[in-house]
């Protein structure tokens, strides 16, 4: 039985593992309607069925005893002459007959009147027990997460002295000494519930001291709200899943509890006075007590212990769906061969490489001549050709298209711009061309080729086709040919061992020759490459800020001189002096490494100056690809040019905002046509029904998918503006004084 | 260090409520229910006079003293590991929990650090191979998980066990062969103890590492889903060094929550050796109750829950251990 784990309440949370429970405001517990879920409903219906109508339905009093069947004195197997035990004599309980659907125990009494009778007890004490902790870890959790100071500390420590005792010998304790506990309900479940509230409280007061701090309660807070109704109308809304997964825990443990102490014999026997329940517990002891496994008389001892095994399962069934959507990363279901047979993938996908869909290998040698002859007017040789790439998220027909048909060519030496929206499949682009998408993504059409010229090293050298490579083949080429700085590099870092040692595995796995000293002397020298002092390999990452943390990934990055490097975002979480300084640095090493550069970024005025080339991304399709200056200054789509509006660029002249209309679209649900003409303000009839395909713009050596600029249209004169006079994109020097002007 | 004092604060407070729960539950509870549970088992004869001084001298019949004066003298024995006398062995309850203790921890540590060990490996395999035929390890586990202990013995009895009906494999009543061998240091009775140790071990191993399963995969899944992980795949290393990773990390709220995990092995163990007539701590708590032997039953209580106590303290400190941040704290 798993919640989700927090952690002591001392230590801090631990990284990661620890999901971000709430996200939004009130969320309804939807559970996932898997098999799963579906199973455990039907069986805890069928308990509480049982529990309600049991007592109706029993064909006999569960004390009545059937003197008519009863065949008495029957010698106990295990006993007698040959056995070294004294002979002891039993009355022989009945087998399953129609009389008895369940046979009958030794005292000639019906087991299945019995187990319903039992059933009622054990569920009510149960839902009770669980009720009451509930309840009591509700009121001290979320009061002690929400009051916080010393109200907090008094009632952690209540929780963290009871969490410690261990429940069952304390419950033992307590109901030895309340022996008329067994006949009250009520008794038992509170004296139950006492022992197995203290868990939950304390995940509910991780819950809420992390709600405290969220935008709208902070908001609630400043208007003056009450602090009740801050709870009750704020706070508790949002901790129904958790409660619920709490509750559903607690009565499991109460019913374990409570079945235990019934087999100690200390929930009180139903034939004494006041007589106790019966309860799973209690036919399991007199079972156990009356050698019932000895004797083999199954049907007297494993119903009961079923009817547990299979009430719990159901509890933990649903409990696994609460878990589920509460971290959703739970639910992603693995790929099963049959699901990648359907999705039409070939060999068996390993894990970190994303499974292919349909994909004959790439004849290198005939593909790499047809691309050089076709491009004979670049200068600059291909270094990563992307050609019609198309990325799914799932393998159904409910998958998401998260990356269609997508076109990209980085050239040696370049820096070559993505930007788009968020959502619009950046990432998913430039991860996929190095199949690094987790599941469910999936690679459902294109070729990825990789002309490889190691620049240090033993790296594979020539064209290799990256989507029919095998895994060793493509961990040979990550990093030590193409590295990744990732979108948020804050997480990116191993939190339990040093940098040094994240670099040490690096240097070990790619350049096995290196000595340990000479590892350790190359870490060192890349940190400091990167402006940090090389005593930071010694610290682990929490010890860093985060810009220190960002310069470690790019110096990272660079330990192996990569022939491409995937910067994804590298500076947006960071404050505008750091980034410039970062990029600066980047810059630098880009000139001196020659690497070539994916650049993905929102902020199309920092491409302008990064960027010889700029591709914009808009749901999952390329729509414009243009020399940088040419794309900043004279953009042909209409998307590109409301994004060049929408954020007021940070240098250059200012230009009246105008901004995007609308959010970026839902990538389940695509309008068709031109996925941007609900927001177009030239959208024409055509761009609601057809799709424009990216294709060269007459006598330039740019790209746009727009119906705008195909024959017979009148282009708007904002998409018409002149070609800028050829200019390079600013050097380096240059990006720390721009922001000046 | 500061964390871990204060974790050891809260031991310390929590074995002081416990210490005085035991005291004053017999004292405090309303209507006396030793007294008329006292009466009536002298009834019947499950008490004899001995037993019933016994009770009345614990429960401070004839004690003319304040409650605060008992109180005083309760820790003031407890000091000198005094825990009283029990009537039905005829003994100092601490020498004879001294001499049931090492029954009822060596089957714990065992069983504990095979199922701890096996559930986490397990659990990582099964978020590994997600997809793969150890989903359907999954329900299994679920199922297991919701099985009590006493009743999976009795299963394992009933089919292993020689005082089982079925394949009769295994001892399954005792903790050696009483008829057979002579305590001491000599191979038969090693033996013996080992025989008898494998069914209840087998059983609490099953019913616990199902707990370690779940919670070791669920972590383990959503660490696989951070960006070190990625990184680390970003970075070309082998697969089973990634797999390191994101255990080594997953592994740490499943130490965090020890606590919770502990408690539950040893109330199930308490069961199990019941059920085997398994002579440790469990089983003469159940003897105890039966025997009305309340100053047996709260020692055994108390030792019980510093054993737990001290459990997680070492939890705690690997805690410490394995994760830098919580090393920087402590
Ligand atoms: N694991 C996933 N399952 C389903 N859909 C996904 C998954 N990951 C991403 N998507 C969807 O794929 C689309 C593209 O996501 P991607 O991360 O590539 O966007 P992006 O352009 O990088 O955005 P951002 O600028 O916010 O990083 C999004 O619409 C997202 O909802
Ligand atoms: S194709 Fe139509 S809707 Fe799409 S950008 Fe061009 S004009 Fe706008
Ligand atoms: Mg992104």
């Amino acid at each position: 039985m798993t919640i989700n784990s927090t952690s002591l309440t001392v230590i801090p949370p631990v990284a990661g593992p620890t999901p971000e429970l709430v996200l939004r405001r009130t969320r309804i517990l939807r559970l996932p309607r898997s098999p799963k879920v579906i199973a455990g409903l039907v069986i805890l219906v069928l308990f509480g069925l049982l529990a309600i109508i049991g007592r109706w339905i029993a064909p006999y009093s569960p004390n009545a005893t059937d003197q008519q069947h009863w065949v008495q004195h029957v010698l106990v197997p295990g006993t007698g002459a040959a056995t070294g035990f004294p002979a002891s004599y039993y009355p022989l309980p009945l087998p399953p007959s129609a009389a008895h659907w369940l046979g009958t125990t030794v005292f000639a009494q019906d087991v299945w009147s019995q187990l319903l009778a039992a059933t009622q007890a054990t569920v009510v004490v149960g839902l009770l027990a669980a009720a009451i902790a509930t309840v009591l870890s509700v009121l001290f959790g979320v009061t002690a997460g929400y009051l916080g100071g010393g109200a907090d500390e008094g009632l952690s420590l209540i929780a963290n002295v009871f969490l410690a005792i261990p429940g069952l010998p304390l419950l033992i304790v307590l109901a030895d000494y309340v022996p008329s506990a067994g006949s009250s309900v009520v008794l038992v479940a509170s004296i139950i519930a006492v022992t197995t509230w203290a868990y939950t409280s304390r995940t509910l007061r991780a819950q809420t001291l992390s709600l405290r701090n969220r935008d709208f309660v902070e908001a609630s807070r400043v208007m003056g709200e009450g602090r009740l109704r801050i709870i009750l109308v704020e706070v508790l809304p949002n901790l129904v899943p958790i409660v619920a997964a709490s509750f559903l825990f607690t009565a499991l443990s109460a019913i374990g509890a409570y079945v235990a102490i019934a087999f100690l014999g200390l929930a009180g026997s139903p034939t004494s006075s006041p007589p106790g329940l019966w309860n799973w517990g209690e036919m399991l002891r007199e079972g156990f007590a009356n050698n019932a496994v000895r004797g083999g008389w199954w049907w007297w001892w494993a119903p009961p212990g079923l009817c547990i095994a299979l009430l719990g399962t159901g509890l933990a069934l649903l409990n696994f769906g609460i878990d589920e959507f509460i971290n959703p990363r739970l639910r992603t279901a693995g790929l099963s061969r049959k699901t990648a047979r359907k999705a039409g993938i070939g060999t068996r996908p390993k894990l970190g490489m994303t499974p292919v869909a349909h994909h004959p290998p790439v004849a290198v040698a005939s593909v790499r001549t047809v691309a050089e002859a076709s491009r004979l007017r670049d200068t600059a040789e291909p270094v990563l050709e992307i050609r019609g790439l198309s990325v799914d998220y799932g393998y159904d027909e409910e998958a998401v298209h998260a990356v269609v048909d997508c076109d990209l060519v980085l050239r040696r030496g370049q820096v070559l711009g993505l930007a788009g929206e968020s959502g619009s499949g950046k990432t998913t682009l430039a991860l996929a061309a190095i199949r690094l998408l987790r599941a469910p993504a999936l690679i459902s059409a294109g070729q990825v080729l990789f002309h490889s010229k190691p620049i240090s090293g033993d790296g594979p050298a020539g064209t290799i086709d990256m989507l029919s490579a095998t895994d060793d083949q493509l961990r040979a080429i990550r990093w030590s040919e193409i590295a990744v700085v990732l979108q948020s590099s804050l997480n990116a870092l191993n939190p339990v061992i040093t940098i040094g040692a994240q670099f040490d595995d690096l240097l070990r796995v790619h350049r096995p020759a290196l000595a340990e000293s000479a590892r350790w002397a190359r870490s060192g020298a890349l940190l400091d490459m990167v402006g940090m002092n090389a005593d930071r390999l010694r610290s682990y990452p929490h010890e860093l800020s985060g810009g220190m943390r960002q310069r470690a990934m790019i110096a990272m990055a660079i330990a192996l001189e990569p022939q491409v490097m995937i910067l994804d975002e590298p500076t947006t979480a960071l404050d505008v002096v750091t980034q410039r300084e970062i990029l600066q640095e980047l810059i630098g090493l880009r000139d001196r490494i020659g690497f070539a550069t994916l650049f993905i970024t929102h902020d199309l005025s920092l491409l302008v100056e990064l960027a010889d080339e700029i591709a914009v991304m808009y749901a999952g399709r390329l729509m414009e690809r243009a020399p940088a200056t040419s794309l900043f200054h004279a953009p042909r789509l209409p998307y590109t040019y409301a994004l060049l509006h929408c954020f007021p660029p940070m240098h250059g002249p200012r230009v009246p905002m105008e901004g995007l209309k609308g959010s970026p679209p839902d990538m389940r649900d695509l309008p068709p046509g031109c996925a941007f003409h609900p927001r177009c303000q030239w959208a024409l009839p055509r761009c609601r029904q057809e799709v424009p395909r990216l294709a060269p713009l007459n006598g330039s050596p740019r790209e746009v998918a727009c119906w705008l600029h195909r024959e017979g249209t009148t282009v708007p004169p904002e998409l018409a503006q002149p070609e800028p006079a050829s200019m390079r994109p600013r050097r380096p020097e240059t990006v720390g004084q721009a922001g000046g002007t | 260090m500061r964390a871990l004092l204060r974790r050891l604060g809260v031991y310390l407070l929590a074995a002081w409520v416990a210490l005085t729960v035991s005291f004053l539950l017999p004292r405090v509870v309303p209507g006396n229910p030793v007294a008329g549970a006292v009466a009536r088992a002298s009834q019947s004869g499950n008490c004899n006079s001995q037993c019933v001084e016994a009770i009345e001298a614990q429960l401070g019949f004839n004690v003319h003293t304040s409650l605060w004066d008992q109180y005083v003298q309760y820790w003031g024995n407890l000091g000198h590991g005094n825990l009283g006398q029990s009537w039905s062995e005829n003994a100092s309850v601490s020498s004879l929990i001294i001499s049931y203790l090492p029954w009822t921890l060596g089957l714990l540590l065992i069983a504990t650090a095979v199922s701890f060990i096996a559930g986490t490996a397990v659990g990582v395999l099964m978020a590994w191979r997600r997809g793969s035929w150890l989903d359907w390890v999954l329900p299994v586990a679920t199922f297991f998980s919701a099985l009590p202990y006493f009743f999976l013995a009795l299963v394992l009895v009933l089919i292993l066990g020689k005082t089982g009906t079925m394949l009769k494999v295994f001892p399954s009543l005792f903790g050696y062969d009483i008829y057979g061998v002579t305590p001491g240091l000599n191979g038969p009775y090693i033996a013996s103890i080992i025989g008898h140790a494998i069914l209840p071990a087998v059983t609490v191993v099953l019913a616990s590492t199902a707990g370690f399963i779940l919670a070791m995969r669920n972590n383990m899944i959503t660490t696989m889903d951070e960006d070190f992980v990625l990184v680390a795949q970003a970075k070309g290393l082998p697969a089973k060094w990634v797999i390191w990773y994101a255990a080594r990390n997953a592994l740490l709220p499943v130490v965090a929550n020890f606590t919770v995990a502990i408690s539950l092995v040893v109330a199930g163990q308490i069961l199990v050796e019941i059920v085997f007539n398994y002579p440790g701590i469990g089983f003469h708590l159940y003897d105890a109750l039966g025997k009305l032997d309340y100053s047996l039953v709260q020692g055994i209580f108390v030792v019980i829950t510093l054993v737990v106590l001290a459990a997680n303290l070492l939890a705690d400190v690997v805690y410490v251990l394995i994760d830098p941040r919580a090393r920087q704290m402590a």
